[in-house]
């Protein structure tokens, strides 16, 4: 697919352009905190390293109700739970990062396959079309490169945008992304040179992750009965802070609440860093320590899903759970330790 | 405002302010009946959960009344729950709960009189206050209008 | 001032004698982060070990929480507030005094990252910590000196109790303390109108996500199963609910009073940033104000809700 130059003069045009008959979300906030939210697209900020928060909660809320039931028995089905159904419009999405794209759409093949389709998701995700940011000066925390991406990888987006000086350079990358920019006057280019260069730099400048293909090799239940968890996890507090981070993490909890008029089913995240997310109905709880709720998350990253999504690791690097860490426990480290021979069987 | 009834749950000590209760009205005292009662065994049952619990659930008031310091039917459970009263007391009423929707007070078993007095005071005072809409969850939005 | 190096040096060869002497089967230190701005919790069991444990000036996270239920013989590295939290767990007979070593390390406060964020906005690639009163963070084309003082944790501002004066050894001379807390913004916030007090505290934990990384983080949240987690009944509902969030803030609050060492471990893990102290505070002066205790200063006294005087200040029961 093609690649498009816009001027710098013209963004603000491009944006109203992108935001004509659909939401338009871009990034906004103070700081570090920068968050992707509707808004003028006069306000379009560049000068971020990434969201605060992942952008999986665009289309995977925290708290989303599913479903919902009245009590007044004098109306139609009262006591009868209703699907709140898709109430999504369309949208796009500017400046998610190739890390947090690429986790959307490992997200994705969790709740839409060939096997079952969240309707939920779907709603959300189908109807949004993502364009991405590509990061030339990638932050001091970030490894996308080493998890098998790239400052520029055009995972999960429709559209990629760069910088080009102080113009954007655009390159489509599925037809719902080439039709958008096509509705706006974005000028065809050939950049293709100019991105190449750009993603070698930006690659370079992440150094050389370390090759974490024994773990792919290592058989599933050498990994699962590794000694090193039990240090692993040793300074580990078991809160949730990297799942809630973490642009692929996609465990929830459907709960029901009830007041005076009626009910609600509702989904929320939840978090395998919990004693509660395993905990049995007869009080057995089959992840009893933090040894194996902290293995049963990098295991998911590294192992499981690789295994189910055709060599995809489950995370992308984007850095989050490694600084909001309140004990610095580095996924990187954990990747390496799982690389490890393992040391010879003590029996 | 004058028609608001007030929602007003009341965990009494069933040594005591639960009988005093009982007393006030075989003895025919007539005192409002805004009150719901939860009878624990002492005052040191209480759990802050419960207080909380109730407002949240959309209690306009909570009246916690147990024995007279000194008069525990457990030696020491109300001694106890009064460094705990203190401090749900003093939480309450700083992050913005009105200090007159949680009454704390010790009535015996004998004190139906005061038992009466106490009960028009609390549920006047919580009429004053007016219903409960900051500490209180608030309705589910079902949302069922959206999807008919 | 003296030298980080210095403490850590001192430090390792402490945490080697006691392990030698089987004074102790672990230390509990703090080793270099894997990220600028942050150091990691680590566990040495052998003198090799021990030569990873440092200490800067991001040493935060307070070790007690590690020795609730841990058997056996434990030295753990600690500041004047962990050293507290520790002797408060004695006190709980969360652990056995005669397992317990405490290396004590007089501080000067520990250094709040979102301070540092705030004043040196560009990507910081590293930081370099010789003293323990300064800081400097480099990044791509760019070297910011940034004193100590100015980057302070909020708790640390307010410590009187920087040297753990009741520790079994301390590393280095003692530090003196800064000006307790007057508690002069919740006086401040007292005096104002019911309604104006909810607004701030609601506001306080808009952006609370439940992760519970400050409860998990607090030495003093060691309960087999949080009230948040109880399920019969369910006290609380599992979603954002702005009640069922200030339910859990307010209780954990309550859970701390009388306890608390002001070691501001919940606000350093904290991912959102929220002033989850202010709860803890309100508690604090109320135990202070009618007890006049204060948590973890000696060995043998008694957490102020399980005892009582007969004579207890309660005006407010009638």
């Amino acid at each position: 697919m093609p690649e498009y130059i816009v001027k710098e003069s013209a963004l603000t045009e491009f944006f109203k352009s992108l935001a004509t008959g659909r939401r338009l979300l871009t990034p906004q906030g103070a700081g570090d905190k920068c968050k992707l939210e509707e808004t003028g697209p006069d306000k379009v900020r560049f000068d971020y390293s990434n969201t605060h928060m992942s952008p999986k909660q665009l289309f995977f809320p925290q708290n989303e109700n599913l479903m919902s039931f009245h009590n007044d028995a004098s109306k139609s089905d009262p006591f009868v739970y209703k699907d709140l159904g898709d109430k999504a419009n369309p949208a796009v999405i500017f400046g998610i990062r190739p890390c947090d794209a690429k986790g959307l759409s490992i997200s994705n093949r969790v709740f839409q396959n060939d096997r079952f389709v969240d309707p939920y998701w779907k709603g959300k995700f189908d109807k949004t079309i993502k364009v991405g940011l590509a990061c030339a000066s990638p932050s001091p925390q970030c490894f996308c490169a080493a998890m098998g991406g790239s400052p520029y990888g055009e995972a999960g987006l429709d559209v990629l945008a760069f910088r080009v000086g102080s113009d954007l350079g655009l390159k489509t990358i599925t037809p719902a992304g080439e039709e958008l920019i096509k509705q706006t006057a974005a000028s065809q280019a050939d950049l293709a040179g100019e991105l190449k260069n750009q993603e070698a730099a930006a690659v370079k400048s992440q150094g050389v992750g370390t090759d974490l293909k024994p773990i792919d090799d290592k058989d599933l239940m050498v990994l699962f009965q590794d000694p090193h968890w039990t240090a692993t996890a040793e300074n580990c507090l078991n809160c949730g802070v990297c799942t809630f981070f973490c642009p692929t993490c996609h465990c929830f909890d459907i709960q029901d609440e009830q007041s005076e008029k009626g009910g609600i089913r509702m989904r929320n995240w939840d978090t395998c860093m919990s004693w509660l997310f395993t905990v049995h109905g007869t009080g057995h709880n089959p992840r009893p320590s933090k040894t194996e709720r902290v293995r049963q998350r990098f295991m998911h990253k590294l192992k499981y899903i690789p295994l189910k999504q055709d060599g995809t690791r489950g995370c992308t690097g984007c850095g989050r759970c490694v600084v909001m860490c309140p004990v610095n426990i580095d996924i990187r480290e954990v990747a390496l330790k799982m690389c490890q021979p393992q040391a010879p069987s003590q029996a | 405002m004058s028609d608001f009834e007030p929602k007003i749950v009341a965990f009494f000590c069933n040594w005591c302010t639960y009988g005093a209760a009982d007393l006030a009205g075989v003895s025919r005292l007539d005192y409002p009946p805004n009150f719901r009662v939860v009878r624990l065994p002492c005052t040191g049952r209480l759990n802050p959960k419960f207080i909380m619990e109730a407002f949240k659930r959309g209690a306009d008031g909570v009246w916690i009344s147990g024995c007279h310091p000194g008069d525990c039917h457990y030696i020491a459970g109300n001694y106890h729950a009064r460094r705990k009263f203190v401090l749900m007391h003093q939480l309450l009423e700083s992050i913005g709960v009105e200090p007159n929707r949680l009454r704390f007070s010790w009535i015996s078993s004998a004190e139906a009189n005061k038992f009466q007095a106490m009960a028009r005071d609390v549920v006047e005072n919580v009429k004053a206050c007016g219903p409960n809409t900051t500490f209180r969850k608030e309705d589910l939005k079902l949302g069922l209008a959206e999807v008919a | 001032m003296p030298a980080l190096s210095d403490i850590t040096s001192k430090i390792r060869e402490s945490a080697k004698k006691l392990l030698a002497d089987g004074r102790a089967e672990v230390v509990i230190g703090y080793r270099q982060g894997t990220v600028p701005l942050t150091t990691s919790p680590f566990f040495a069991r052998s003198a090799a070990d021990c030569d990873q444990l440092v200490w800067s000036n991001f040493s935060r996270i307070n070790l007690a929480n590690y020795l609730p239920g841990r058997p056996g013989k434990v030295a753990l590295v600690a500041k004047g507030c962990d050293a507290r939290s520790a002797i408060g767990q004695v006190t709980e007979n969360q652990i056995l005094k005669d397992n317990l070593y405490i290396i004590g390390v007089p501080c000067t406060g520990m250094i709040d990252t979102n301070l540092v964020v705030a004043k040196e906005t560009r990507p910081i690639k590293e930081v370099v910590e010789s003293t323990d009163d300064a800081i400097t963070v480099k990044g791509e084309g760019f070297s910011t000196d940034i004193k100590k003082t100015d980057v302070l944790r909020r708790n640390c501002q307010t410590c009187a109790n920087r040297t753990p004066k009741l520790a079994d050894e301390l590393i280095g001379a003692e530090t003196p303390g800064a000006a307790p807390d007057d508690f002069s913004d919740i006086k401040a916030l007292l005096a104002k109108t019911p309604a104006e007090r909810m607004a701030y505290f609601k506001d306080l934990i808009k952006d609370c996500l439940r992760c519970y990384a400050c409860r998990n983080a607090c030495p003093l949240c060691y309960c087999p199963i949080c009230f948040v987690d109880e399920t019969r009944p369910q006290w609380l509902g599992k979603s954002n609910d702005p009640m069922d969030t200030l339910t859990f803030h307010l209780l954990r609050g309550l859970h701390c009073s009388g306890r608390c060492t002001s070691c501001g471990a919940c606000e350093t893990a904290c991912p959102v940033n929220i002033k989850v102290r202010e709860f803890n505070r309100v508690t604090e002066l109320t135990v202070q104000n009618n007890w006049n205790y204060e948590a973890g200063l000696n060995w043998d006294q008694k957490p102020p809700l399980t005892m009582f005087q007969t004579d207890d200040p309660a005006d407010f029961i009638k």
